[in-house]
Order: structure tokens, then sequence, then C-alpha cells
């Protein structure tokens, strides 16, 4: 297996590549909620390569690797009590949120987001009290979002209709703006990894492109986008994975290649 | 002489133990996402027909989208309510919120854990940092910003979220209400701390001697009734099963027909695993011995 063949990764496992890439040295705990595979294995690789100290929670279990221990195996559903089984310590849900210190990293999923990097995963509402659309509901997102030291937007999607000028309810408030006006403890949000490429918030907070996937170019982008993104005069292809990484990913953090079209 | 008492078991048969539960009373309901719910406890519930209910279930799974289908919920308490990729939102409580039969108090999980903990130490509210700037308060107006008196910065106050009673499942507890989950427990201890009464489901009932090997794991709560549900969260998992994906994805299936104008496979799911069983024993047989050995880890 050799760098080139990061061509034929899919945009998942690149999603999980820069993720990895882009963790913090001194990220201390990683938190991954459900339906994140892409988000679990860049936390895995991350762990097995260059991060040994941090701690994974996966759902309730909380995992550490170094030394190179076999990653858990997916189980269908993240709250499966043999995942519980698998780790160094599991999390009580009732005081999970007693240790607001604790969280380093979080990621966020939304059915919208917008060009101030806000997420929506409530729904659409009728303005009229009610719900056009009604989404999963916001789980954690408000509170990690607002506490951790930083967290990353991870989107399954990618259209005018998924990327909105303005979301039509913030669950995660992304603005740097207003999260500095209301005094936030966390960092914000340090990347998006959408299906075409990687985007960041410039200095004023507005959304960036910083790479585009192997395939899409920086039209593609721009036209699957209903705002006017921040466009650098050179955007570069989103790099290619190292040999370590692809093996470390292949083998160890996605042996049932979940991230390529695998079933748990 | 020694002086010696005899301790009042509370151990009660289903049907029993889950007391009378009023229309529009205030339910918790325990477990996440598709782990440990009270299901023996709810489908007796169910087969009472009850009415306007307010549920509150922090990180629902499909048990509660299984309430909202069989319309007895008037109101719902939750931060999520779905089953991973088998189904991202719940199926019945996605129409009904959208129909507007169904009021959901939406609140992020911490806001569902602080209202509770409120309401378990007797408060009006908490406050709570995560949702300021957000439009939780906008779409659920109970959460109300306010100014730290202290340092003056923004934050929301978290009503308390008092339950007229808390069904919730473990694996064992004894004849005393000494109750020990495998595993983390979610948030049920809070759950029930926050409820008037407690009503426990145990896979199984162990002496107590059993539960005095391990006393660091034992919850217990003031006014709590235990009943015997053997494969008690089944379609969910337990420490004991595996939950049935294939169960979960039928009932799904059946409701989203259901909403597209043909209810027939969901009345059916209804009357072969909720109101044609007449107890737990029979549900277990609709399900059937193949089913639940294949489950058993």
């Amino acid at each position: 297996m050799s760098a080139a063949d990061v061509t034929a990764l899919s945009t998942d496992e690149l999603t999980a590549l820069v993720l990895a890439r882009d963790f913090r040295p001194d990220d201390r705990v990683i938190q991954i909620g459900a339906n994140m595979a892409a988000a679990r294995a860049g936390a895995i690789l991350a762990n097995l390569t260059r991060l040994p100290d941090a701690r994974i929670f996966v759902g309730l279990a909380v995992e550490n690797l170094a030394g190179g221990r076999p990653a858990p195996p997916v189980h269908p559903f993240l709250f499966d009590a043999r995942g519980l089984q698998a780790g160094e310590a599991y999390l009580h849900q009732h005081s999970v949120f007693d240790d607001m210190a604790r969280p380093d990293v979080f990621f966020v999923g939304g059915l919208q987001v917008d060009r101030r990097g806000n997420v929506n995963l409530l729904g659409i509402p009728d303005g009229e009290g009610g719900w056009k659309l009604r989404g999963p509901g916001p789980v954690a997102l408000a509170t990690m979002s607002t506490s951790c030291r930083g967290y990353y937007i991870v989107m399954g999607r990618h259209d005018p209709r998924t990327f909105v000028e303005r979301v039509a309810s913030i669950t995660a408030l992304g603005d740097r703006t207003r999260r500095a006006e209301l005094g936030f403890p966390g960092g914000g949000p340090r990347l998006l990894c959408s299906p075409l490429g990687v985007f960041d918030f410039d200095e004023s907070g507005d959304m960036r492109l910083v790479s585009v996937h192997p395939g899409v170019t920086v039209d593609d982008v721009v036209a699957a986008t209903g705002f006017d993104l921040v466009l650098p005069a050179d955007v570069p292809q989103t790099p290619a994975a190292t040999e370590e990484e692809l093996t470390v990913l292949r083998t160890q953090a996605d042996p049932q290649g979940l991230l390529r079209g695998g079933v748990a | 002489m020694t002086a010696t008492t005899t301790r009042t078991p509370l151990v009660r048969a289903l049907p029993d133990a889950l007391g009378d539960i009023p229309d529009g009373a205030v339910v918790g309901v325990g477990g996440t996402v598709t782990a440990n719910h009270p299901m023996a406890l709810l489908r007796e519930l169910l087969r009472r027909r009850p009415k306007a209910l307010t549920i509150v279930a922090p990180t629902a799974g499909l048990d509660v989208d299984l309430l909202v289908a069989s319309g007895c919920v008037a109101r719902l308490v939750t931060s999520y309510v779905g089953a991973e990729a088998l189904a991202g939102v719940g199926p019945a409580v996605r129409s009904a919120a959208e129909a507007g039969t169904l009021h959901v108090w939406d609140a992020d999980e911490a806001h569902c854990a602080m209202g509770l903990r409120a309401a378990a130490q007797g408060l009006p509210f908490l406050p709570w940092r995560g949702g300021v700037g957000t439009d939780l308060p906008t779409a659920n107006p109970d959460l109300v910003p306010f100014a730290d008196p202290i340092r003056g910065e923004p934050l929301l106050a978290i009503p308390a979220l008092r339950l007229d009673v808390a069904l919730i499942h473990a694996e064992t507890a004894d004849a005393f209400g000494n109750v020990q989950f495998v595993g983390p427990g979610h948030m049920d201890p809070l759950i029930a701390a926050a409820a008037d009464r407690v009503v426990v489901q145990v896979d199984r009932l162990v002496p107590n001697a059993v539960i005095r090997q391990d006393p660091g794991a034992t919850r217990f709560w003031r006014d709590t009734v235990v009943t015997r549900a053997p494969w008690g969260t089944h379609p969910y998992s337990s420490a004991g099963i595996e939950a049935d994906a294939a169960h979960l994805a039928e009932y799904a299936a059946a409701v989203r027909a259901a909403g597209k104008g043909d209810p027939d496979a969901l009345e059916r799911h209804m009357q072969t695993y909720v109101y044609g069983p007449a107890d737990h024993a029979g549900y277990l047989e609709a399900v059937g011995v193949r089913r639940l050995a294949e489950l058993v880890q």
C-alpha cells in the first residue's frame, strides 16, 4: 500500500485522516457520540500514532490504545453493553456533566450548517410554533460545543440546502463573535469536514475552504454551498495519507471497513 | 435477649408494581437510545390505554416512539429520540411533532440532567451555561435566560423536572429495593431521584446477601417497588441481551408506512407485541424462544 492510494480513500476515511492530524498535542479526552464512525476512526488513529495519552470516549466506554492495544469492536449500536467491557473505565450518564473541564474534543453533526459555523440539529421551525421538519434533537450539542476546548463539525452531505447562509435554528453556536460576547469557555469549531473537502473559519469567523478532496474542484464546492465561502488564492488537495496512516487506519482503526461502506 | 425485626418486602407482580398512573401523569422512563429501557413496564402501561401523559426521557430510543405511536403522549421532555443509523429520528415522534399533535419540550441532554437534579434536590431550577446563545430557549420558553447574580454572565435557568413516577430497568435487586445495575445505569439514578415513586423491573431478584457482596454498586430510593421481568428490555439491550435490530427495523418501517397512510403493519405490530399479549410472559412467547436465545450474549 502506498501513499498514492489516497485517491482510493473514501470521504469518510479522508475525514478520519484530517481529524487524526488536527488534534492538538495536549488533547487528553476525545469524546465521540453516536453515528460518528469517521470521528471514532480518527481518534483511534491519533491514539495509535501521535496522541498516546489521550482517552477516547466511545459512547460511555473510556478507551486508551497506547502500546498497540486492539481497538474495541464496533457494535451495531453505540450503547451495546458489550461496548463497556472493552475499556478501562465507563462514564455514568447521570454524572457525565459533573466534570465539564474534562472533554477536550467533541464532534458535531447537523441538518444544517451556516457561514458562521452555527449548526442545527433540532429541525426547521414552521414559524407558528411547530415544525416543518423535525430533526433528531439537540442531544448534548449545546452543552459540549459551549465548553469543550475545540470541536469538529462533520457533515454527511454538502449541498445548498445543508450549507446555508443562516441556519433555521441554532443548536451549537459556532459564531466566533457571539461566542466571545457571551464569554464561552470553549474554543469553538476547529475544522469542518464534508464529503467535498475541509474548511475552517477565518479571523472574522467566516467559513473558509482549506482543501478539496481528490476529484473535487473549487467550483464544485462553491456550487454546493448556499453562501459565499472565503476562498484563498490557492486551494490545495487534501493531503495524501502516509503509508503508516493508511495501514493503521485500515488494519487497526477501521478493520471492519465501516468507512468504506461496511456494516458493524 | 436480642432484639430482631422483619423487613417489609417490596416485590410486586408486574401489574401491581406499576401502580396507579392516572391520565396526565408525568412519567420518567429510563435507559438510553437502544439500551436498558423498562419495556415490560411500558407495555403494561400501554395495555391500560393511558391518555395525555408527559414522558421525561433524556436520551430516548424507539421505546418512547412506541408510546407516541400509541397516542398516549401529550408532552415529551427529551434531548433525542431515535435508534442511531436504524432511525435517525423516531418516526412517530417526527410525524407527531410535525403534525402538531405532540409537544416536544426541547432540551439539551445536560438540561434534562439538571432539571432532574433540581427536582431531586428540591430546587426550583439549576443554572446551566450550555444552550446560551442557541435557539433552544426559543423552541422551549421554559428554559429561561438570566444573568448570574455573582459574576453577571448570561446563563439559563433549567426548571425542575419533578416526576410522578420513574420506570427503570436494572439487572438485579433484592426484595428490599436495593438495586444494582451492571454497567453505567445510564441516567436512571437521577430519573429515580426526581420521582415521587420508583418502579424497578429487574432481570433477576437476588438475596440481600448477594447485594452485600458489592455494596458500592447499590442504589436505592425512598419509595421503591421491584418486579421481576426477565428479558424485560427486549427489543433493547441490557447486560444480558443485545438489541433486536430486526424487531426495531420492523417497527420503524411500520410507523413510516402508517405515516404514509397505510396503518396495517403498525396495527399488526401493536396487536402482536403490545395489546395482544396478556402479560410479559405472553410478550416473550410472541417474540419466541429462538429469537431471545439468539440475543443472549
